[in-house]
This record gives structure tokens, C-alpha cells and sequence, in this order.
């Protein structure tokens, strides 16, 4: 299992190093968040919503931008692996299941870079005020991981289907729409105050993610041979 | 030292959608064996290649990795098989330490640096070098792929066309170096169509095309 | 006459009844608006099939990477476009109930939040299977992503309507589950679900055939 581990660890180090020097995802995420986030800010701003409306619509925003914006990068990783070529000495060399966890770690730095960034400026921006923050950090936290797992296994089938473009979006939106419609109304409800929506839509994430993981780490060997 | 695997593989075909690429094809690689795969152009050299170590499934037929008269499976193929191949890359934004280090780690190879350094300075490459792989020359792309085959030292050894931008020397190093692990119990299996490759080996397969 | 034609008939007189019994036998239901009620001998069934179907890809994809029988995935592949199919009927059905009861096509109730999910599904499943050649590629990557997408069905069916009425407490009540009415109501709506299964059992069977000649005819002899 800690072999598992180590060589899962050498994958997503190598892609982290790979990323850092050229940033393509990176530049893909920050850039379609922050652009939307400023759109956003200057269009409707912190004073044309009304109170009652806030906790919900600000929440719906915010999750969407964050979908979005995770669609723009998160199929990179392995994406690059097909289009450079890397991918069948990566295949020779390392378990299957080593890669989806690699990957799948990669994947999670890059959502919880954007969300550190990204979350703290929005609500700075948007005068969102959260009531519940601990339940708030605790949604983003699973919510994130719940959405790169599933955007990980999604992006190793279209990288396998060999004409990406918008198959990524469209083969990730049906699956990830129940994960959004949960992580808004708990977000609306860690905004107002209700705890009991934040522990049913905690409940339901951590279900959802934790399935997902499950069934990903069975297919993904079927995904990544061929 | 690893012990000596056998290649077998029998009445392999590789078909995609409407296209054939070849029929019924058999062979073996014995260890202390260069097998040499020869073909025109588009013969599907590189295709059974690809099958034979693990990354394609063929249409109909079987391969088999025997090790001391175990048949292995598939998942520990890996460790002891090495590929150079012109259609399989090296990390780019990685330099030559770097990559050799990835792929010993991936293999779970502890403290594999001095082995990486020992690799590199085997196919004439400086461990030194800070450079990113895309800045190198094809030729010295070409040594680090080697490089990256023989880190684990592995009981098998695909090659195909191996020597393609090596310079003569390079070439006349390789050759010696495939025989020298034929020697040693190594199998090799050589996909080519140079003439000075081709005589590496005695055992031919050649595919019709 | 052999039995698959007897059957073929039987089926067609079956719905023919079905359509007749819809109109003339059963007297519009208390609480909707002119004959409105009548959509629901189409539209539940149809509902019904799309998920059906959906189930029927889903397992012959479980199948299909345990065995590697191409059958398998001409099976989920003729499925899923059924269900398509299905599901947009589903939908159409559903948005002019919905126009004519409480005077909006569309107000993500729901089971139209559900059924839109699953339109989504099977167009994404149907664009991927377009976007790859190589048949055995094909056939392994979309039984993953069919098996992906069933796995996530059980959140939206179940977890979806209950957190979703505490939001929107306005939402209309689904007459689906209203199952008082009287007898010959739901007499007919059996029927109905009963003929729909058979004209699906019928369609599937037709576009297996086909696809496997199709297939056949591709083979070289290897």
C-alpha cells in the first residue's frame, strides 16, 4: 500500500514539476476564474442583489464559476500525457492505479489553489457574508474533492478518445450537475445560518465522493490500457 | 541479475475497424536471443511491437511473458521490460536526471539517483545537465530514452529502431551494447528495417505487409 | 405464423387498445385541467422506458468489460439510443402537461430536473461513441462512462427532490404518484406501461439485429 503511495506521490510530483514550468493549466484556471470574477464584481457587485436573495444567488455563482473554471484545466493532466506522447512509456513503467492517484492528487492541488485564491476574493468582492464558516470550508473542501474525482476519470476517457475539445465539458456536466445542485443549497445554507442543510448537503458530497472514488479506482485500470 | 524471460507469442493479428494490419503471426524470443522484426514500410512493425510488450491488445492471439517457466501477468510486466520506441516520448520540461528519477520511483526504485547518473553516462549523456529534453538534440533525446529503458535493468528489451538518430558511432556502440545483453541472458526483441540492425539477431520474423 | 410475428401483431393491436381505452374508455381525472390527464397514459410510460433503458445499457456495459462480447456493446449502444429517444418523448410529453396544468413548459420540478439529467447523459454517452473509431476503444471507454453515469442516477432520484422542496416550497406536487384514481384509470396506465415495455423489447431486438449485420459485415476473415 505505501508502495502504492510512493509511486502514486512520483506521479503527481512529476506532474506538478511539468506544470509549474509551463503553467498551461494553471494560466487556464486562474485566467477563466478571475476574468469571470471581475465580470461578475463589476456587472452585478455587492449591491444589487437583495438580502434575502444573497445567500442563494451568490452561492449559485460562485459554484459555477468554480465548475467552469475547473473544466478549463483539470483534463490537462492527462490530455498532455496523450498529446506529447509520455503516455505509453508512463503506461510501461507505472500501475495503473499509481497514475489515477497521482492525477487525481494533482488535480485536487490545482482546485484547492483555485478555491484559496478564488473563494476569498469573491466573497471580498460580492460582499458574501458567511454565517457557518466552518460548515462553508468544510463544503468547499469536500465539494472540491467530489468534483476532481470525478473530472479526474472523465478526463483519462476523452484523453483515451483521442479528439478532446468540448467532449470534456459535455461528458462532465451530466455527472457533476447533482454534485453543483448540493454544493449551491449548502452553500445558501452555511450563508444563512441553517445548519441542518449544510449537514444534509455534507452528507450527500461525502456519499457522492466517496462512491465516485470507489467506482473511478475500479475503471480507471480499464480506462488507462487499452 | 534477473532471470531470463521467454517471449512467446502465437497467431497474433491486429485489426483496426477496416483495416488489417497483419494476420497470424507467431514467434519467440528466448533469452540470450536478439529477435529481429523486419517488414516494408506500414508492415505493422512497431504495432506488434507495441502489442508484444503490453500496450496494445491484439485483435486475436496470445502473448506470453514466461520467467522461469512461470507465465507472468500483465501487471508485472512492468518491471522487467524496457522500451524505446520513436512514437514514445520522454518529459520535455523535464531534464535527463529528472526523468530517469521520475521513472525509477514510478518503478519503485529507492535511491535510484546513483543508478540514473551510472544510466546516463552509459549512453554518453552528462548527469549535469539542467537543461529541459526539449532542448536536446534527437540524437541525445534518443540516448535518454535508451537510458530510461535500461535504468531498472530490466530481463527484456524492446527496441524499435533503436539507432534512428543515433550518429554512426552512437550505432556502432548500441550494437555491441544489444549484444552484450543478449549474452548476459537479456532478451531482446528488435523491430527494424536498417540493414546493420537487422543483423543483430538471427531470428527473424518478417511481416508481409 | 411464428411466434416473433404473432407477437409483432399482438403488440400492435395491444397499443391500438391502449390508444383507443385512452381516450374513449377512461373519463378525463378529478383535479386536472380539460383532458389533460389523458398525456399521462404517454408520458409515464415513456418516463419509464427511458430509465428502462438506461438500466439495460448500464448492465450490458457491466457485461460487456467482464466478457469483451462486441454483442454486449451493441446491446448498450442500441439501448442508449432508445432511450434517447425515449427520454426526449419523456421530456416533450412531460413540458406540454406542464404548459397546460399550471402554465409553464419548464419550471425544474424534480422529475424534469431528472429527466433532463438523463437526456444529458445519454447525449454525452451517444457524442463520445461519435468521437471515437477504433470499435473496441469505443465500446470499453463508453461502458465506463455508462456505468460512471449510472452510479451517480441514486443521488439525483433520491437526495435531489427531498433537498430541493426545502428551497422551493412553492414547487408544484407531482401527479405521478397519484394512485387513487379509479380503477379503469389505472387499468389503462398498466396497460400502457405494459405495451410501451414491448415496444421497446421490440425496437431493441430490431436494432441489434441490425447493428450485428452491420458489424458482421465489417469483419475480414482474420
Amino acid at each position: 500500500m505505501s508502495r502504492l503511495l510512493v509511486e502514486a506521490l512520483a506521479v503527481a510530483a512529476k506532474d506538478l514539476r511539468t506544470e509549474f514550468r509551463t503553467r498551461v493549466a494553471l494560466n487556464a484556471l486562474g485566467l477563466f476564474a478571475l476574468t469571470v470574477l471581475a465580470a461578475v464584481s463589476y456587472t452585478v457587485g455587492p449591491y444589487r442583489i437583495t438580502a434575502e436573495d444573497r445567500p442563494f444567488l451568490l452561492a449559485v455563482l460562485l459554484w459555477i464559476v468554480i465548475f467552469f473554471a475547473a473544466l478549463a484545466g483539470l483534463d490537462r493532466s492527462f490530455v498532455k500525457e496523450e498529446e506529447s506522447h509520455t503516455a505509453p512509456l508512463l503506461r510501461l513503467a507505472a500501475s495503473p492505479t499509481a497514475v489515477w492517484l497521482g492525477k487525481l492528487g494533482f488535480n485536487l492541488i490545482l482546485i484547492y489553489f483555485l478555491m484559496a485564491i478564488l473563494v476569498p476574493l469573491y466573497c471580498i468582492l460580492m460582499g458574501y457574508k458567511i454565517l457557518l464558516v466552518g460548515g462553508f470550508v468544510l463544503i468547499l473542501v469536500f465539494g472540491g474533492y467530489a468534483l476532481a474525482v470525478i473530472t479526474t476519470i472523465v478526463a483519462a476517457i476523452i484523453a483515451r478518445a483521442l479528439t478532446r475539445g468540448a467532449l470534456f465539458s459535455v461528458l462532465s456536466l451530466p455527472l457533476l450537475l447533482p454534485l453543483l445542485i448540493f454544493l449551491i443549497q449548502g452553500t445558501a445554507g452555511a450563508a444563512d445560518g441553517t445548519a441542518e442543510t449544510v449537514a444534509n448537503t455534507l452528507r450527500a458530497v461525502l456519499s457522492m465522493g466517496g462512491v465516485m472514488t470507489i467506482v473511478s479506482a475500479m475503471l480507471f485500470p480499464v480506462v488507462w490500457a487499452d | 541479475m534477473a532471470d531470463g524471460v521467454r517471449i512467446s507469442f502465437t497467431d497474433v493479428a491486429k485489426r483496426y475497424d477496416l483495416r488489417v494490419v497483419f494476420r497470424a503471426v507467431s514467434g519467440e524470443a528466448m533469452p540470450g536471443e536478439v529477435l529481429v522484426i523486419t517488414g516494408p514500410n506500414g508492415s505493422g512493425k512497431s504495432t506488434l511491437l507495441a502489442i508484444l510488450c503490453g500496450l496494445l491488445r491484439p485483435t486475436r492471439g496470445t502473448v506470453s511473458h514466461v520467467l522461469n517457466g512461470d507465465e507472468t501477468a500483465r501487471e508485472e510486466w512492468r518491471w522487467h521490460l524496457g522500451v524505446v520506441a520513436p512514437a514514445m516520448s520522454v518529459y520535455e520540461e523535464l531534464d535527463a536526471m529528472e526523468n530517469l528519477r521520475f521513472f525509477a520511483r514510478v518503478r519503485g526504485m529507492d535511491e535510484a539517483d546513483q543508478r540514473c547518473r551510472e544510466c546516463l553516462e552509459l549512453v554518453g549523456l552528462e548527469s549535469g545537465r539542467r537543461t529541459p529534453v526539449r532542448g536536446y538534440s534527437t540524437g541525445m533525446a534518443q540516448r535518454l530514452k535508451i537510458a530510461q529503458a535500461l535504468l531498472h535493468d530490466p530481463a527484456v528489451l524492446f527496441l524499435d529502431e533503436p539507432g534512428s538518430n543515433l550518429d554512426p558511432a552512437g550505432k556502432g556502440w548500441l550494437g555491441e551494447y544489444v549484444h552484450g545483453l543478449a549474452a548476459i541472458g537479456k532478451t531482446v526483441v528488435l523491430a527494424t528495417n536498417d540493414r546493420d540492425e537487422m543483423k543483430w539477431g538471427q531470428n527473424h520474423v518478417t511481416l508481409a505487409g | 405464423m411464428r411466434v416473433s410475428e404473432a407477437l409483432k401483431w399482438l403488440l400492435l393491436v395491444w397499443l391500438a387498445v391502449v390508444i383507443i381505452a385512452a381516450f374513449f374508455y377512461v373519463r378525463p381525472a378529478e383535479g386536472f385541467i380539460g383532458e389533460s390527464s389523458r398525456i399521462v397514459f404517454f408520458h409515464v410510460p415513456m418516463a419509464w422506458i427511458a430509465v428502462l433503458a438506461f438500466l439495460v445499457s448500464c448492465i450490458t456495459s457491466v457485461m460487456y468489460l467482464k466478457r469483451r462480447d462486441p454483442k454486449d456493446d451493441i446491446r448498450a449502444s442500441v439501448s442508449a439510443g432508445l432511450g434517447l429517444l425515449f427520454a426526449v418523448l419523456a421530456t416533450t410529453t412531460g413540458a406540454v402537461f406542464a404548459r397546460i396544468m399550471w402554465n409553464a413548459y419548464w419550471n425544474w420540478d424534480p422529475r424534469q430536473t431528472s429527466i433532463t439529467i438523463l437526456l444529458l447523459i445519454y447525449a454525452a454517452y451517444l457524442a463520445l461513441r461519435g468521437a471515437i473509431d477504433d470499435p473496441e476503444r469505443r465500446a470499453s471507454l463508453s461502458a465506463v462512462y455508462a456505468i460512471l453515469a449510472f452510479v451517480t442516477v441514486p443521488f439525483l432520484v433520491f437526495v435531489v427532490p427531498r433537498i430541493y422542496w426545502s428551497l422551493h416550497p412553492d414547487t408544484i406536487i407531482n401527479t405521478r404518484g397519484s394512485n387513487e384514481f379509479d380503477s379503469r384509470y389505472t387499468q389503462v396506465l398498466m396497460a400502457s406501461l405494459v405495451g410501451f415495455t414491448g415496444l421497446y423489447v421490440w425496437l431493441y431486438t430490431i436494432g441489434c439485429r441490425i447493428e450485428s449485420i452491420r458489424q458482421r459485415r465489417r469483419q475480414e476473415v482474420l
